[in-house]
């Protein structure tokens, strides 16, 4: 801990308080979640271990939050994090303007690669919401919070838990009680994570667990088996049945969006979860490779965090150099220099 | 993926003999702890020999694997050998003799259940500990979560073991796709599944990857069946252009086969004279001597006491 000094807190993670800290000998600013284990009848939680488990045996990737060190404190121990400024929830709403269309691309891409990347090393994240999505000072998106994530075998014998993800982001098998699921739980998230970076407003932004299922079957219709063929063997199937309606093209529901972005959306949002896109595929749709191209991270916005108006980016300071001026307007005084440099 | 594991990273180590001398620091460094305390009674005598402490490891580890057997709901056999991993990197760099094997082997078990999302709750798990009664239970599952931290940490919060039953099913599939020399594959199962079992209870996954010892297993079995498969590791496995790997993985698989021959049912009478040396240490030294103070009562279980006040981890401790 000696390592550390403290700069501020954060914030109140799921298990622990989030703290701003400068790592004394590199300078680096970090943040530092604290697990305390005090009073927890079943000891270290399962998120803390989740989180040590796929962060640590997973490489570097720039589009994942990097897990850089781990260390006991008092009663608990301490997961240290890069520092990242924001959050992707707090671009969609503090933005003053809404997303440009390259800028959502930026967005999309590096969503993509992060999930590309967990999902090729057996990761489920299970829990990829716009908050989740962490915004570092130079613009880059990085996927956190592994609190839910899953190693995935394809053995298929165990069972998980269907209670994962944040309502609004929840796949649809999900909501209907599944306990066998794959990755595409994650695929599911990230379309809906797209349709709220297109509006600026969440999807399918349910009120609670059934609410949040009929948001679902207005948009895409109710399912039926051609659409959905494993719908049947879930569990909730016969527990809840809905009026039939029509599914609403995505072109409403998301107005005012390029053809090639409602093209990708709708490989997302389906409900048969092995028919939505894979991240890896989804990188080479022809959305990624027309104009506008997705903005370089330089060009997206860093809000800061908590809401607070943006700070002033470093401006170049406003010398004006020009060719119409006389030379030794441009030049540096040698005066200026001297005792700092010595060939003068 | 194993390759970039941290159990490939940190916990596979080169030989035999590396193991052996980190044990012998081990056991080294709790003695001269203990001598250099300058407590009255200690002598050299007292010590558990690093045979004595070997085979009292293997008593603890076997009631450990009987226990994981017993256990209900039906244990997946990862969390068994998650469990068994981690009891054995614990005691690679500690003595029994400074924390006790009875309460580490539970502490292993349990983390392994939660790392390995095999959700049993805490009552349910010490619900188990049949001999115990429920106040007695509780007793120690108090102890699992006082010593829970202490594992993680000595396992350096590398909580991800691979096991070699994942590569096992996959050789096996792999056989019955590209192997028609093999008629049934599934016949070899009953005895791969022994192998593992016992390798588990050897040095072999501080040693190997699994793929390897899962493969050993196969080879050791079919051979015991009276079959050669080594059409299988020059054709199939292409290994025939590649003689240096050919040669690695024969040296590795007879190194396999000497731990497994080499290993030991604990008599019973020595595990009953040494364990007596233990829980002598244990009650006379170690509890005065580490930081936090526990105590040992005589029927082997540690005394109910209250938690050390910690402090509690707050901003101003940060601060």
């Amino acid at each position: 801990m000696e390592q550390y000094s403290i700069l501020g807190r954060i914030g109140e993670g799921a298990h622990g308080i989030v703290f701003k800290a400068k790592h004394v000998e590199t300078g680096e600013t970090v943040a530092l979640k604290k697990v305390a284990l005090r009073k927890l009848e079943d000891g270290i939680p399962n998120q803390a271990l989740r989180e040590i488990k796929a962060l640590q045996e997973i490489e570097d990737n720039q589009c994942v939050v990097k897990l850089k060190d781990v260390f006991p404190h008092g009663t608990g121990f301490v997961l240290v994090f890069d520092f990242m400024l924001s959050d992707l929830s707090e671009v969609i709403r503090n933005s003053e303007q809404t997303l440009t269309p390259a800028q959502v691309k930026g967005y999309m891409m590096m969503l993509l690669k992060g999930v590309t990347f967990l999902h090729h090393n057996n990761i489920m994240h299970r829990d990829l919401k716009p908050a989740n999505l962490l915004i570092s000072s130079s613009g880059h998106l990085k996927i956190a919070d592994f609190g839910l994530a899953r190693l995935f075998s394809e053995q298929g014998e165990r069972l998980y838990s269907h209670q994962v993800a944040t309502r609004w982001y929840r796949a649809p098998e999900l909501l209907y009680g599944a306990r066998k699921y794959d990755e595409g739980v994650d695929l599911w998230a990230v379309g809906c994570i797209f349709g709220e970076l297109l509006n600026s407003s969440p999807l399918f932004p349910g009120e609670n667990d059934i609410e949040q299922l009929c948001c679902v079957l207005r948009v895409l219709g109710t399912p039926t088996q051609d659409t959905w063929p494993e719908i049947v063997e879930l569990p909730d199937y016969n527990k809840i049945t809905f009026k039939e309606n029509p599914a609403i093209p995505l072109e409403e529901i998301v107005p005012d969006t390029p053809p090639q972005a409602i093209s990708l959306l709708y490989k997302f949002l389906v409900y048969s979860s092995k028919q939505r896109c894979s991240a890896r595929r989804a990188l080479l749709h022809p959305y990624f490779f027309s104009s506008p191209l997705p903005a370089h991270h330089s060009e997206l916005p860093i809000p800061h965090l908590g809401g607070h108006p943006p700070r002033q980016r470093l401006q170049p300071p406003s010398l004006d150099l020009s060719v119409d001026l006389p030379l030794q307007n441009n030049v540096v005084d040698p005066t200026l220099l001297q005792g700092h440099a010595t060939c003068l | 993926m194993f390759h970039n594991s941290s159990q490939r990273k940190y916990w596979i180590f080169r030989s035999e003999e590396e193991l052996e001398q980190m044990r012998r620091k081990a056991n080294q460094k709790f003695r001269n702890k203990l001598l250099e305390s300058g407590k009255s009674g200690v002598r050299e005598s007292m010590f558990l020999e690093r045979h004595e402490e070997d085979m009292l490891f293997r008593y603890y580890e076997r009631r450990l694997l009987d226990l994981c057997n017993a256990f209900k709901p039906a244990m997946p056999k990862s969390v068994v050998g998650t469990a068994i991993m981690y009891f054995r990197r614990f005691y690679l760099n500690n003595s029994i003799m400074e924390y006790h094997p009875r309460i580490i082997m539970l502490t292993c078990a349990y983390l392994s259940c939660k790392v390995d999302e095999f959700n049993v709750s805490s009552a349910q798990f010490v619900g188990n500990l049949l001999q115990e009664t429920p106040a007695g239970q509780e007793r120690v599952l108090e102890q699992i979560l006082e010593y829970e931290l202490l594992l993680i940490q000595q396992l350096n919060f590398h909580l991800v073991v691979h096991n070699p039953y994942r590569p096992m099913e996959g050789l096996l599939i792999d056989l019955k796709t590209r192997y028609p020399a093999l008629e049934s594959p599934e016949s070899l199962r009953k005895n791969v599944d022994d192998f593992l079992t016992q390798a588990a209870m050897t040095d072999a996954g501080l040693l190997f990857p699994p793929s390897q010892i899962a493969l050993t297993a196969i080879l050791n079995s079919a051979s015991r069946a009276g079959l050669s498969m080594e059409s299988y590791l020059t054709e199939s496995l292409s290994l025939k252009e590649d003689k240096e790997t050919l040669l690695k993985m024969y040296d590795s698989m007879r190194r396999m086969k000497a731990l497994l021959n080499q290993y030991e049912l604990p008599k019973a009478e020595e595990v009953n004279v040494y364990k007596q040396k233990l829980e002598r240490i244990h009650a006379e030294f170690t509890t005065s001597s580490t930081k936090r103070k526990r105590g040992y009562e005589e029927d082997g279980h540690v005394a109910k006491e209250p938690r050390l006040a910690e402090e509690e981890w707050t901003d101003e401790d940060l601060l």
